[in-house]
This record gives C-alpha cells, sequence and structure tokens, in this order.
C-alpha cells in the first residue's frame, strides 16, 4: 500500500516536473535526445507492425461478415470505430510498452546503477531535463504518429481483404469509409495516443530512475514493474476515455434493455 | 599562511581525516580506504558534506551554502573519477561536448578546439576518438575523455581521484601530461590527487 502510494507520489512529481520544464526542449542535447527517441519509438517500430496491422484490419472484417451476415455499411462502420477509437492506439500502446519501455526502463535503471545519473548530476545536468523530458515527449509524439500509422494499415488491410468475402469493390467500401469518417474519430485517437504516451514514458522512466536496490538484479524487477504497470495505466485511460466519450458526452448513460 | 582552496574533516570510528589543500597547488592526498576517497571526492564534487563532515571549499563552509551559492561553487570544482564516469550510451565528442551543449557556454567550436589541442597532446587523432563509444576506449582514453570534458568547464580545483588505477607503467607516463595541461590552460587552478594508496 505504502509502495502504491509512493508511486502514484512519484508519477504525479515526476508528470509536473516534466511539463513545466517542456520548453528546455529547444536546449540541443535535450532537443538531440528528443529526436532520437522519436526515431527509436516511431521510425524503428514502423516497419514490424505492417503485418501486424493489416492483419488487425483483415481479421475484424471477417469476423464482421461473418457475424454481421455481410453488412456491408455496419461492417465497415464497425471497422472504422474499432480501429479509429479503439484498436489502433491500443495496438500503438502495446507495441510502444512492449519495444520503447522496455528499452527505455532499462536503459534508466542501467545508468541509475552504474552510477551514470549521479555524473551527469555532478556535471550540473537536470535530469529531469536531459532524461526524462526527451523520452517523454519523444514517446508521446512517436505513439500519436504509429497510431495513425497503424489506423492507416488496419483499415487498409481490412478493406482489401473485404472484397474477397463480400461483393463490393475497394473503392466502393472506401468511398463508404470515407462518407462514414469525422474528425471526432482523428482528434479522439491523437488525444488518446498521446496520453498513452505520457503515460507509458513516465511510468518507465519513475521505474527506470527508482530501483529497487543499485545492483544488476534490479534491472529485471523494473522492466516487469514498468512494463505492468504501463499497461494497466493504459488500459485505465482507456476505460476512462470509453465512459466518458460513450457514456456521458455524446449519448448520456445507455440503459440496457433487459 | 597561503589561501585554503579545501579544508575538509571527516571523523568517525575507524578513522580521523584531516585535509588542508593550498589554492593554486599541487596536493596529493592519501586516505585510508575506498569509502574513505568516495565520501570526499563526493563531498568536493557536491559541495554538501554530510552530518560527519566538514568541508570548506575557497573559505565557504559547505553546510551553510544557500542551494544557488552551492551550484556556483560546484562550477568550481571539476574531477576525473570513476564516480563522474562517462555516459555510455553517448560517443565521446557528445559526452566532451554534453555539459557545454546543455549550459550553452563555452560554444561547441570553442569546445572542439580545446578537445583538438588537448587530444593532439596526448597523440590521439581526434576524428577517430570522437566517434568511439566508450566502450571501445580504452582506459586511458576514457581517462582522457573524462579530462577534456572538465577541462571545458575550466574549473578552479581539478580532482584526479585514483588517476594511475588501471594503467600501465608507459600508460602512467602519458597521464602525468594531464597536470601540464591543465597548468597550461588555469595557471591559478588546484590540482589535487586522492588515492588510497602510499607512494613508493
Amino acid at each position: 500500500m505504502l509502495q502504491a502510494l509512493r508511486e502514484i507520489e512519484g508519477g504525479i512529481q515526476l508528470s509536473l516536473n516534466v511539463a513545466a520544464r517542456a520548453p528546455r526542449l529547444a536546449i540541443p542535447p535535450i532537443f538531440e535526445s528528443f529526436l532520437r527517441q522519436v526515431y527509436f519509438t516511431g521510425v524503428t517500430a514502423a516497419t514490424g507492425v505492417v503485418l501486424r496491422a493489416c492483419l488487425l484490419g483483415v481479421i475484424i472484417i471477417a469476423a464482421l461478415m461473418d457475424m454481421l451476415d455481410a453488412d456491408v455499411d455496419l461492417a465497415v462502420k464497425i471497422l472504422l470505430l474499432l480501429v479509429f477509437r479503439e484498436l489502433g492506439p491500443l495496438a500503438a500502446a502495446v507495441v510502444v510498452i512492449l519495444r520503447t519501455g522496455t528499452a527505455v526502463s532499462a536503459e534508466m535503471a542501467m545508468m541509475r546503477i552504474s552510477g551514470q545519473t549521479r555524473a551527469l548530476r555532478y556535471l550540473g545536468i537536470d535530469l529531469y531535463d536531459y532524461l526524462v523530458l526527451p523520452r517523454v515527449a519523444g514517446v508521446m509524439l512517436a505513439t500519436a504518429v504509429l497510431t495513425f500509422y497503424v489506423q492507416f494499415l488496419a483499415v487498409l488491410g481490412g478493406l482489401a481483404l473485404s472484397p474477397f468475402l463480400i461483393e463490393a469493390t475497394f473503392t466502393e467500401l472506401a468511398g463508404r469509409l470515407f462518407e462514414l469518417f469525422t474528425p471526432v474519430d482523428f482528434y479522439y485517437s491523437v488525444i488518446k495516443s498521446l496520453l498513452f504516451g505520457y503515460a507509458v514514458a513516465a511510468c518507465c522512466c519513475w521505474h527506470g530512475l527508482n530501483p529497487p536496490d543499485l545492483t544488476q538484479n534490479a534491472v529485471p524487477k523494473v522492466v516487469t514493474r514498468a512494463v505492468m504497470q504501463s499497461a494497466m495505466l493504459v488500459l485505465l485511460i482507456n476505460a476512462v476515455f470509453a465512459y466518458v466519450v460513450f457514456g456521458i458526452l455524446f449519448f448520456g448513460l445507455v440503459k440496457a434493455n433487459v | 599562511m597561503s589561501e585554503l582552496a579545501i579544508r575538509y574533516r571527516r571523523k568517525t570510528a575507524r578513522h580521523e581525516i584531516d585535509v588542508s589543500v593550498p589554492k593554486g597547488g599541487v596536493t596529493r592526498l592519501h586516505v585510508p580506504d575506498e569509502e574513505a576517497k568516495a565520501h570526499l571526492v563526493t563531498a568536493m564534487l557536491k559541495a554538501r558534506c554530510e552530518s560527519d563532515e566538514e568541508l570548506e571549499l575557497f573559505g565557504e563552509s559547505a553546510s551553510a551554502l544557500a542551494p544557488a551559492e552551492r551550484a556556483r561553487v560546484r562550477a568550481k570544482v571539476g574531477a576525473v573519477s570513476p564516480i563522474v564516469g562517462l555516459m555510455a550510451n553517448l560517443n565521446a565528442w557528445e559526452n566532451i561536448s554534453l555539459p557545454a551543449a546543455y549550459h550553452g557556454r563555452p560554444t561547441l567550436e570553442q569546445v572542439a578546439a580545446l578537445a583538438r589541442e588537448v587530444l593532439g597532446a596526448f597523440g590521439a587523432d581526434a576524428a577517430v576518438f570522437f566517434a568511439r563509444l566508450p566502450e571501445e576506449l580504452g582506459v586511458l582514453e576514457r581517462k582522457i575523455a573524462s579530462f577534456v570534458r572538465g577541462l571545458v568547464a575550466a574549473p578552479q580545483i581539478m580532482i584526479f581521484d585514483a588517476l594511475e588505477d588501471g594503467l600501465s607503467v608507459a600508460e602512467c607516463r602519458h597521464a602525468a601530461r594531464f597536470e601540464a595541461e591543465y597548468r597550461a590552460r588555469t595557471p591559478q587552478g588546484t590540482l589535487v590527487y586522492v588515492d588510497t594508496r602510499e607512494e613508493a
């Protein structure tokens, strides 16, 4: 219980520190570190998600066609809602947690254990400025871009498969998709993915900088905790968004007909 | 009596250390063990002392310093020490230029010029040296990189912590050049060698 409270307090403190230091992102070594993080999280992950994202769209459209008895309009609508609002950001967040979350937490823990964070302090370099801020900002931006990339590929994959399952051409389906698409879908997923990126990076940085002890054995513990809590935070944010947007903001609380 | 750059005292159950370093000179300090050495170097680098320590830097008591004053005093102290190691994921140039790039002074051109000059004095090819990661550098090369990074800040006190540790006899001769290189750039500076062994 005490540990949980300490982690929540640490997370809040780290978030406030990062927010207050945002203008320092313009300092050259911090900006370089930010670009490196964007490259690692966004660019190098991009090739790895192509097949996964396409398969995601294919699976959704294939399952929907079966369930909805080839109702094209509804299938395209559900593909849009599922991929753009829910699965796209979530799939990107999973990739970010698995690749970047593990790397960031392990790197920070190693830096802490080997005394590199101490060296930075002696050189008058603030750890939040140099280590935390560029990683948090970089992961946020990269997660948003990766989300858009996953959404695009998943929808493309779904639409590309559809002509093999139903009597509709790719262009017909794409046209229907663009009719149904609203800017809200885009804003919703961008805000959500930015928050996902923020939660993952902040959680992993905090755990990396606060290992349970200063031995090599602490590294796997740090990574495990960081990944588990990042996943928990992402699901929590997703649930809050779903409740606020679908449950209250747009439709009011939905009453089920029993 | 000459003015003191450092005055340090620490009393524990095992030993008592009382150190006075005159300003502008070269002083060799021999402490009883690694723990005592780490305490001494850390206190000087932090300009802060533990409850069992007393530290004065340039006549100012570390325990009485306000945060801004402490930062000012800390900026006067540089070190070649395992405590202030290199960043493993940055190459030698990034390590050397990091403090200057972060603090915005001196300029990177000045840092590059200084680094090339010092590396030249040690017979190293700057272009090759700069591109290497710390794990690709030898022990002496890592100490040189650390020394150049320290020189960039033009510290008034330069601490050499266990300078000869891990070096061969030939490399120790090379490392002896650190003193001359520091003196050439900071003639009034104070040099402190800290080690746990007595000299032969």
